[in-house]
């Protein structure tokens, strides 16, 4: 009885162990707090990324981040290259501006609660009154 | 050991735009093709024995119509015919006042020679950061099908370059202004862009009439350029409607005889319709557009007809791509040809791509004398952004 219970025990701290390691942070979309908008899906946020809308001034981290490899596989859909292909296009023939990148999380959500239309990724455990969150990245 | 690791982060924000002053307000960003090709074969009228098409030696091919770019087979692999290297630099005076400018060197310009040009250069405008309309005004490529203005981007695309039989203009620039409209649609992920231009250009001693096709210097005039787009895409799907009216004015010069007018002020009209998909690892692209210059009082009834489509397939890193391309004019003796295309497309590096392509094309002119003919064309091209 005892030895099964322990065994138990033992499985459940490994699964638990096994989820902490494996678990990603999830990211969340903000926005200025100011801003009208409430909820988005991940589909309209790419959007903004890949120049389809000016609505709102997309930042980013930078390349070598993994929430922005995250950000790109989950939400964007696209391989880095392709992103890169999308922005090239729209860059030399006058459409749109490359996103803003900034080095941190805490610099992305300073400027987007600075900026009524900017609009960011950062880790959900970063999130604070100073930003508004619109969407989730599980 | 701090300041290498300093720097080695400071290496990813290099790869960006290169900031010219401290203010962040003024950036250089820039795009490459190191392009090579060489005609395998080529035959004309049922015969390869060699021929020539006014200046060039065949077997030969036209692969770059704007700047007459041709390989001929007797020169072996060629890399002076499409290679060129622009800069281009943008300055933000404020978040809805800006100013670019765009600069090509091209290994082949025979206007210009390889001194660089200006490709673009324009201010832009929003009347608020979050608004949906920007006016701009200045010099453009003109955005005709959909990969006109970009057409020397070559990293944005798959192939070496767009298809030679569906891209190619005398005049591919225009002086003027446009005004564009963005917009999400409702809650949907539609997002769609409407855009309209107008303007003119001249080019004097205009390469693609006078080299391709008339021989004597002519010069070649689009004026009164009124054009229209809409695109919508939803991330998967891409459509994209264009419409451009301009009178054309084509003539040529001669000191003792005076001006000789291929077509004067003519009404022009330019269509096209093009249908994009990019899903689950799947890419076509397709395309469809016409030319029309029809004055039947004048006996002129010049109706051109382009198509393309291709399809591909991302694995990873590697994009091979099967493309169909074709024009034909609708008067006799009509210029037509058909062309099939193997591309293969490897992002090997950050911002940098390396393609391999094979064009089978066949000539279905009916020209009583030999023309580009038929031919076999191996390209290979580094394509990149900086």
């Amino acid at each position: 009885m005892i030895f099964k219970f322990h065994k138990r025990v033992a499985v459940l701290a490994l699964l638990l162990s096994l989820a902490s390691v494996s678990a990603k942070a999830e990211l969340a979309i903000i926005v200025n707090p100011q801003n009208p908008a409430t909820k988005m899906f991940l589909s309209q946020v790419a959007q903004f990324y890949l120049g389809g809308s000016t609505l709102f001034s997309p930042v980013e981290l930078p390349e070598n981040s993994p929430a922005r490899a995250d950000f790109y596989k989950k939400v964007l859909e696209k391989e880095p290259a392709q992103v890169q292909a999308i922005w090239s296009k729209l860059l030399f023939t006058g459409k749109a501006k490359a996103p803003k990148e900034f080095k941190t999380g805490a610099e992305v959500k300073k400027y987007v609660s600075e900026n009524q239309n900017a609009i960011g990724y950062i880790d959900k455990s970063a999130v604070d009154d100073s930003v508004k969150v619109v969407a989730l990245v599980p | 050991m701090k300041k290498i690791l300093l720097a080695l982060m400071l290496l990813p924000a290099l790869a960006n735009a290169i900031d010219l002053d401290e203010s962040g307000s003024l950036k250089l960003t820039g795009f490459y093709s190191l392009t090579g090709a060489k005609v395998l074969s080529g035959s004309s009228q049922g015969s390869s024995a060699p021929w020539t098409y006014q200046q060039w030696k065949c077997p030969c091919t036209v692969q770059a119509w704007e700047y007459t770019g041709v390989y001929e087979k007797e020169k072996g692999w060629q890399f002076d015919q499409e290679s060129l290297v622009g800069i281009q630099i943008k300055k933000e005076f404020s978040p809805t006042l800006s100013a670019t400018a765009q600069f090509v060197s091209r290994a082949l310009n025979p206007n210009e020679g390889s001194k660089p040009t200006v490709d673009w250069a324009y201010i832009t405008w929003q009347p608020s950061v979050d608004s949906d309309f920007t006016f701009q005004a200045g010099r453009f490529r003109i955005p005709l099908y959909y990969y006109s203005d970009y057409l020397y981007i070559g990293y944005a695309y798959p192939w070496v370059r767009p298809a030679p039989d569906v891209y190619g203009w005398p005049i591919y620039a225009y002086n003027g202004a446009n005004v564009s409209y963005r917009r999400q649609l409702g809650d949907s992920n539609w997002a769609m862009t409407a855009a309209a231009w107008t303007g003119s250009f001249t080019q004097k001693n205009n390469a693609y009439y006078t080299k391709i096709y008339y021989t004597t210097p002519t010069d070649d005039s689009w004026k009164k350029i009124l054009g229209g787009s809409i695109s919508v895409n939803n991330g998967i799907f891409d459509f994209r409607a264009m419409m451009m009216r301009h009178n054309e004015t084509a003539s040529q010069s001669d000191p003792t005889l005076g001006t000789t007018y291929i077509v004067k002020d003519q009404p022009t009209k330019i269509m096209g319709i093009s249908a994009n998909m990019d899903y689950k690892n799947w890419l076509i692209k397709s395309e469809i557009d016409r030319f029309e210059q029809v004055e039947p009082s004048l006996g002129i009834n010049n109706v051109y007809k382009y198509a393309l489509i291709g399809v591909g397939y991302n694995y990873g890193s590697l994009t091979p791509m099967y493309t169909y391309s074709q024009y034909t004019t609708v008067n006799e003796p009509i210029e037509s040809r058909k062309t099939h295309v193997l591309s293969l497309r490897w992002d090997f590096m950050k911002n940098t791509s390396l393609k391999v392509q094979y064009d089978i094309s066949k000539d279905k002119s009916r020209y009583p004398y030999k023309f580009f003919g038929d031919s076999k064309l191996l390209s290979v091209s580094v394509q990149g952004t900086f």
